[in-house]
């Protein structure tokens, strides 16, 4: 049945590819919020993808990450589970990180450090800090709760709607809002900015390439900026699959100790 | 030890490394594809990573065998290799400690993991293990740690030592299994006077001997259990262990310092709570062959406890509380005893820890503070840190062990003479 449901779902996102449907325009924000974080996140069930980040500092000096994610939906939409597996540099090869997303509430992470064979748990105030020494935050890999801001529809354009997302517990973040714009066909959000209280946009995420993979369209290429301090975050994705059949129980604490090789491995 | 061993040491581990590696440096980053870029490949056969790493720290008092806590040079050599589902692993350092003249060789992993069926993964050979709730306590976690790599400056990492055991893992839906069988029973790296000294109740007081201190080490088995369930993210578990108590904490007929047999019970549970996590632990440590406290060469059975909560105050800025209870059980027979009941330790010994972690330019700079406060004993324990991670290759710490105690006698206040400064320089391969 879940599978049926989401065959459906794939071939609206095909249907949506084609101009012929994408004259449909939308008003509702939470109605495009929703399928943004549809396209950003919940691709097909489950899906596998090799990663790296090239990240620049102020002065120009490079670090690399490179890691693969395995993810998997409990929900379509929903509760869904991320295991990270780091490779490079040598600092962090073997680490894993694991998430179990709820969709309404704070999400679990544990962070498994082999050279002290520690799992470590992380806690659910701890989101809005560097991924591995990234410009990108813990909450940008799994996502932000669609429960936590209010959306609000700024601008319909020819390409893109603009959003204007305000949270919910402003104490909790350090925006004051942040502005999207979605892709009208793909519903990818291409382009975010976060803005603090003194009206200073400081952050910027945006996609610089996106491909289709099985049918989805994907983010492939992005970057994240630091407006403030200068520097930036690159990421690439590649090898992507879809709808693998990740079984739930990789998602599990077993496999923070035990990397799943089966599932780690290119398709 | 002099100082001019130290600064040779530093000067040729570093030298060697003085070409930064740049195999990423040419990584097409605007090409559409990973092309002939080398993270392109999967990885295949053997994949050789480590560091080297030089390190140098300074007794601040003049009280102890050597000037130098720490003063040396090492490699670590790290691989892996798959072959019939079978996961091959190694960790090994090779190295100089000046402190102690004496080479390095350490084996830290050389082990087989490996699954058999569905719901069994076995490790055997040489590991790390580790597991419980605590920030640096450890109540059921009774794996060989090495408090002496802890307390001179080396890297957290060598907090943990390597044991040679048996690992199985039982995966199910009632609850998870681990079991360790270790043939010979691997104590702690004890502070045995080589590198730093330690109270004598015999002397009354520091003692900083002539020849290192050998405890009389069983040559035996023991085994530790696990069973742990996460429902609804509230992480659970119950422990077991059996063997032998892992400091020398007794003593034997001849009068030499030894292990008492010792079997554990415990249980813990970690979770969310509010904006940050809770865990709480008990432990009751069966001291087999003192049951009623009547023998002083023996320690005493106690009941151990732990409660901690750690959270993110300030973005990048995380603070961790622990509050730690040893309860000494027939302590009124302990001190009835005791040839020298003032070195007893209290009925209650509590223990107040607190980690202050800041965090700036996206975790390249950390600055923390750890520190052990025991109210009862009246010493303390501090441990500052500085991490700069300069680039993916180099990395730069220092830090300070900073012991205190009005007594000679009690657990961090017979270690103020070994307080120390030092720093470390890795490289990254």
């Amino acid at each position: 049945m879940h599978r049926h449901i989401k065959h459906g779902i794939s071939l609206i996102t095909l249907l949506l590819l084609s101009p012929a449907v994408a004259a449909e325009t939308l008003t509702d924000a939470d109605e495009i919020s929703r399928r943004a974080n549809q396209a950003a996140y919940y691709h097909g069930d489950d899906g596998r993808s090799e990663a790296r980040m090239i990240i620049t500092d102020s002065q120009g000096r490079e670090q690399l990450r490179q890691f693969t994610i395995l993810r998997h939906d409990r929900e379509d939409g929903g509760d869904q589970d991320f295991l990270v597996v780091f490779s490079r540099p040598s600092d962090v090869r073997g680490m894993v990180f694991l998430v179990n997303k709820h969709a309404g509430a704070d999400d679990d992470r544990w962070l498994y450090l082999p050279g002290l064979d520690l799992v470590k748990r992380i806690s659910a105030g701890d989101k809005r800090t560097s991924f591995v020494g990234s410009h990108y935050f813990y909450e940008d890999v799994s996502g932000r709760g669609l429960e936590r801001d209010t959306h609000e529809l700024v601008e319909t354009t020819e390409e893109h709607y603009i959003l204007k997302h305000t949270p919910k517990q402003p104490g909790e973040v350090e925006f004051a809002y942040y502005m999207t714009w979605i892709d009208r066909q793909t519903f990818l959000p291409m382009k975010i900015e976060y803005t603090d209280d003194k009206e200073e946009t400081y952050r910027r995420v945006e996609v610089l390439k996106v491909e289709d993979i099985q049918g989805y369209p994907t983010v492939i290429h992005n970057r994240t900026s630091d407006l403030r301090g200068g520097g930036n975050t690159e990421m690439q994705f590649r090898f992507i699959s879809y709808d693998l059949g990740i079984p739930e129980d990789v998602f599990s604490q077993r496999s923070l100790r035990n990397s799943p090789r089966e599932w780690l491995q290119r398709r | 030890m002099t100082l001019r061993g130290v600064l040779l040491c530093l000067l040729l581990s570093c030298g060697a490394l003085a070409q930064e590696n740049d195999d990423w440096g040419d990584d097409d980053w605007n090409g559409d594809d990973w092309g002939e870029d080398p993270w392109a490949e999967e990885e295949a056969g053997l994949e050789w990573t480590g560091f080297v790493e030089a390190g140098g720290g300074v007794r601040l008092s003049s009280f102890g065998p050597t000037d130098f806590t720490l003063g040396e040079g090492r490699a670590r050599v790290e691989t892996q290799y798959f072959w019939q589902a079978i996961d091959f692993s190694f960790k090994g350092d090779l190295g100089y400690d000046a402190v102690i003249d004496d080479e390095i060789l350490q084996l830290r992993e050389l082990a087989a993991a490996f699954g058999i069926g569905s719901n069994i993964d076995v490790k055997l050979g040489r590991q790390v293990l580790t597991w419980g709730t605590g920030d640096l306590l450890f109540l059921n976690d009774l794996f060989p740690k090495d408090f002496v790599s802890f307390f001179s400056g080396r890297d957290n990492e060598y907090l943990k030592a390597p044991g040679d055991a048996v690992k199985i893992s039982f995966f199910n839906k009632l609850f998870n299994v681990d079991f360790v069988w270790n043939h010979d029973f691997d104590p702690d790296e004890y502070i045995n006077g080589e590198r730093l000294v330690f109270f004598s109740p015999e002397a009354g007081r520091v003692v900083s001997p002539a020849s290192k201190l050998r405890a009389d080490t069983p040559d035996d088995s023991e085994f530790a259990l696990r069973l742990y369930k996460t429902v609804n993210a509230v992480e659970y578990a119950f422990y077991v262990y059996d063997g032998w108590f892992k400091q020398p904490n007794a003593v034997n007929n001849r009068g030499v310092p030894a292990f008492a047999r010792l079997r554990t019970y415990g249980a813990s549970v970690r979770r969310s709570l509010g904006p940050g996590l809770a865990n709480m632990e008990v432990a009751w440590y069966d001291s087999m062959k003192d049951d009623d406290g009547g023998n002083p060469r023996i320690p005493n059975d106690q009941f151990r406890l732990l409660g901690g909560y750690e959270w993110e105050a300030v973005k990048n800025f995380n603070v961790g509380l622990q509050y730690y209870l040893e309860w000494t059980q027939d302590h009124d027979e302990l001190i009835s005893n005791s040839p020298a009941p003032r070195f007893e330790p209290d009925e209650f010994r509590h223990v107040l820890t607190n980690r202050l972690t800041l965090k700036r330019m996206r975790d390249k700079l950390t600055l923390s503070l750890f520190t052990f406060f025991s109210p009862s004993d009246g010493d303390a324990y501090l441990r500052p840190t500085v991490e700069y991670r300069y680039s993916d290759a180099w990395q730069y710490s220092a830090g300070a062990n900073l012991f205190i105690g009005k007594d000679d006698h009690t657990f961090f206040g017979q270690l103020e003479d070994n307080s120390n400064l030092y720093a470390r320089v890795r490289y990254y391969y």
